[in-house]
């Protein structure tokens, strides 16, 4: 235990300098994020009713999950499609364990939990800003609905890495996520209709920032029973369909090579 | 000068090529510039609907749409990543056989710039076509702004490019700093007009904003477009600042990418 | 008049120190040190037009900092240069168009491309009037037999044949004087000899001066009448290859694998013990003896394997010249690195 630290503590004095970018460079993407928060509400008094407490709470949430991701789902992925395209997946494929779930855990980028702290503190300065305190049942239940966005999240992932068992060249496949995220920075609300809908059923946007942010500012004042089934009903729904999907790829990668 | 032609030419002959390789790939890089300004559209339509008057910032909802259409156009045809490039080209060392070259690397950046942009023409083409008839922008605009327009859309391009890369430059020092891409792109942002058009941004970014030549490589075109430049001589104005400011960060460009080769070859070949 | 001339070329790097442990870990992240480390220090000498050197030393001796040096990728902290009249680190466009460096870690083509694209934006680069880009490229071509390669995309090739490629690229111009780096490092046995057959053929036939650099002696010996040896950013030894044979240590080493372990066997009287393990034994003789020992020891012992081989180049330039036997290489060139981090 003390040699990894040691050893974890010669790696930071060596990458010192990176290290201290990445955090200013973290701590810049809120400041914009912020910034942009500052402008629309220096214009307007709501965003289809959504105050500019409430978009700290996004903003929070957005930073959290973002965070999130680059933390554990984003290495996790690129190193898979790595495996892929070299054939390499063989030797996860070798192992007692489930497939799936030891891509799925092998990586994690410890430095990103900055974005999740940094995330966290602007959600709660929103929701204090609104309420004048911090509930607790709204933190459990921003917790909850988090939950449900971040599997929600992970199947998004998963679905677009087992792409590669056909389009072996896609390395960009990263950018088609974040491209479709941006929707995601500010609540659906602010988009028509139809749109909203393909947030929600088509791809559920939905529940991975706005559902959790409504959650931490109004509480079960915002979020109704429904909805709180409605998120859980889609996570478990793309869990198993993800795994089924994963499932055919895997296939079709041993029969490729065998 | 006719060399420079001829190897210019060549440049974009093969960066065409490569592009046209790499298909698949430009059409997602190019993605993020359709929507983005479409999901800025949502928020200021959002953000008008709940004022009285239905505007913000002076603009109706039509005029928002009017705005970001305008400037996702013109936020494409001025893209300009020499600074997400050069820290990694100094780093690995490959501006190494390019120095050998008689020629300056940047002629072959731009034409790799331009090649990206007539390629994805094809693609974000009909993407601004249908995005129009989505969001229905309204123009309240005259012939002569129109005109001058294209005028300070050409000027806009070309100051974008060479401030972009004098900038860049900054890569043959800060070696380990990776941040400047991401710096820039984040001032282009907020002082460039790319997240909300000036007027509406608070006070004291405005202030920031006016002596910067950001708000040139996108924003006083888009402005223009939409009628909201109202006398020539303002239009006039506004080109000269470009035209001074292409001048500046020419003159920049030259003098700092001297050093920057001297400090190179000082370091590492 | 000399095509190449260098007087007192010095370069030196300043590296950062970092000495093992936590606590001087935890120091350096408020105080770095650093150290100079001379690459290349008070280097002379000339070379004429059309003579072919072969630049050798072990890594990090200063190869590559020279050639830098010379083709103007780096300028020096100290000493003069001049190539066909021009000073290198000035980088003059007319001087650029009359050299070429190869590189064999770093590429000139563009990698998504067939060669031939390359090609012709070189020409374009280089201001190679058509006609002559024409004829240069068809006997390029013919010469090294890259006919059937050049529509084929640069990503795709295998190492033979993209250096093969490199090299086509950097004679188009018709460049007078030449820098290679280390052509065939990396290239399987039969590329390297059709690779220095090029060469040779090249220079004779167009009289262009170069400057090759290697650590294979196969490359050197080869193509070389005229060697630079150097170590340690200095330079060791200039003059005729038959001379550099005659002065290194005519040794050779003999490795054998035993069949059981011995005890007792008296190597020393018969060489220079260099290793002696359970079962392994290598042992340094003079050249003209080994055959001899090699018989003896074959007769004497229960040998499994036995090879004769020439020591590494490392340990006959510090044979030869007096420093310790199997000197690890010099900090320049991965200080180099370092300093490009």
């Amino acid at each position: 235990m003390r040699l990894f630290a040691k050893v974890s503590i010669l790696n930071f004095a060596a990458y010192r300098f990176d290290m201290i970018v990445r955090m200013l460079v973290s701590i810049m993407h809120l400041a914009a994020d912020l910034i942009g928060v500052w402008t629309i509400f220096s214009n307007t008094k709501a965003l289809a009713g959504w105050k500019w407490q409430h978009l700290c709470v996004v903003v929070g949430v957005f930073r959290i999950v973002a965070g999130g991701i680059r933390m554990s789902i984003v290495p996790n992925m690129r190193r898979v499609l790595e495996d892929i395209m070299d054939g390499t997946l063989d030797f996860v494929l070798l192992k007692p364990v489930n497939a799936q779930y030891l891509v799925s855990i092998r990586e994690f980028v410890v430095w990103r939990i900055v974005d999740v702290l940094l995330g966290a503190i602007i959600a709660a300065y929103g929701c204090i800003q609104l309420n004048g305190y911090m509930p607790l049942g709204a933190v459990a239940l921003f917790v909850f609905m988090l939950l449900a966005g971040f599997i929600i999240v992970y199947c998004l992932w998963l679905m677009l890495a087992t792409l590669c068992f056909w389009f072996v060249r896609i390395q960009n496949i990263e950018m088609v996520f974040w491209n479709v995220f941006e929707a995601a920075r500010f609540p659906i609300v602010v988009y028509p209709n139809w749109v909203q809908w393909t947030f929600t059923f088509l791809i559920p946007l939905a529940f991975i920032i706005t559902f959790p942010a409504a959650a931490f500012t109004g509480g079960m004042n915002m979020i109704r029973p429904f909805h709180i089934a409605m998120a859980w009903i889609m996570a478990v729904a793309m869990f198993i369909l993800s795994g089924w999907f994963w499932r055919i790829g895997l296939r079709r990668y041993s029969g490729a090579s065998a | 000068m006719r060399q420079l032609a001829r190897s210019f030419t060549a440049f974009l002959k093969t960066g065409i090529g490569v592009m046209l390789q790499y298909r698949g790939e430009i059409v997602l890089w190019s993605v993020w510039g359709l929507v983005n300004p479409l999901v800025l559209y949502a928020v200021f339509k959002a953000g008008a609907q709940s004022n009285p008057d239905q505007q913000i910032a002076g603009l109706s909802i039509g005029e928002v749409a009017a705005y970001f259409f305008t400037i996702m156009i013109i936020g494409h045809l001025s893209a300009a990543w020499d600074t997400h490039e050069m820290g990694w080209y100094v780093r690995t060392g490959r501006m190494s056989p390019l120095l050998l070259r008689p020629i300056m690397p940047i002629w072959k950046s731009l034409a790799d710039n331009l090649s990206y942009k007539v390629c994805t023409l094809v693609f974000v083409g009909p993407m601004w076509i249908f995005f129009a008839l989505l969001i229905r922008p309204t123009f309240d605009t005259a012939a002569w702004q129109v005109a001058l327009g294209l005028v300070a859309t050409l000027l806009a391009i070309v100051l974008s490019y060479t401030f972009n890369y004098a900038v860049a430059l900054i890569a043959f020092w800060a070696t380990k700093l990776d941040a400047v891409g991401e710096i820039y792109f984040g001032l282009v942002m907020f002082l460039g007009g790319r997240f909300a058009p000036l007027p509406a941004m608070p006070g004291k970014i405005r202030w920031i904003a006016e002596a910067l030549p950001f708000q040139y490589m996108a924003y006083f075109p888009t402005w223009i477009f939409m009628g909201k430049v109202h006398t020539r001589s303002e239009v006039f104005l506004g080109l000269a600042a470009q035209l001074a400011w292409i001048a500046v960060s020419i003159l920049v460009l030259r003098l700092m990418w001297a050093a920057a080769v001297k400090r190179y070859t000082a370091v590492s070949g | 008049m000399p095509q190449i001339e260098i007087e007192n070329l010095s370069k030196t790097f300043k590296v950062p120190e970092r000495e093992a442990g936590l606590a001087a870990a935890l120091r350096s992240v408020f105080r770095r040190k650093y150290k100079e480390v001379a690459a290349v220090d008070r280097v002379n000498f000339a070379v004429e037009q059309a003579e072919i050197v072969g630049f050798l030393g072990p890594n990090g001796a200063g190869k590559t900092t020279t050639l830098k040096m010379l083709s103007g990728l780096l300028h020096p902290t100290a000493g003069v240069a001049r190539v066909m009249g021009h000073t290198p680190w000035k980088r003059e466009a007319a001087y650029l168009r009359r050299i070429s460096m190869l590189m064999g870690q770093r590429s000139q083509m563009q990698w998504d491309l067939p060669a031939i694209d390359s090609f012709f934006v070189h020409a374009a680069v280089y201001g190679i009037p058509k006609d002559d880009y024409k004829t240069t490229l068809d006997e390029l071509v013919e010469l090294l037999d890259i006919g059937g390669i050049l529509k084929k995309q640069v990503r795709t090739l295998s190492l033979g044949e993209r250096m093969k490629c490199e090299i086509c690229v950097s004679l188009l111009h018709r460049p007078a004087v030449l820098f290679l780096d280390e052509p065939t490092i990396g290239v399987d046995i039969t590329m390297q000899a059709r690779i220095r057959k090029f060469i040779g053929e090249y220079n004779r036939k167009h009289g262009a001066t170069i400057i090759l650099t290697s650590h294979y002696m196969a490359d050197v010996t080869a193509l070389c009448k005229r060697i630079i040896v150097i170590d340690h950013g200095h330079i060791l030894f200039d003059g005729q290859l038959g001379e550099l044979s005659g002065r290194l240590a005519p040794f050779k080493v003999i490795k054998i694998d035993l069949d059981r372990e011995l005890d007792g066997y008296d190597f020393a009287s018969i060489g220079e013990v260099l290793l002696k393990e359970a079962r392994k034994v290598e042992v340094r003789v003079p050249r003209d003896r080994a055959p001899a020992v090699a018989e003896k020891l074959l007769s004497d012992l229960p040998v499994q394997d036995l090879t004769i081989e020439d020591p590494p180049i490392e340990n006959v330039i510090a044979m030869a010249f007096g420093g310790k036997a199997g000197a690890p290489p010099s900090a320049a060139e991965p200080a180099a690195e370092a300093a490009r981090a």
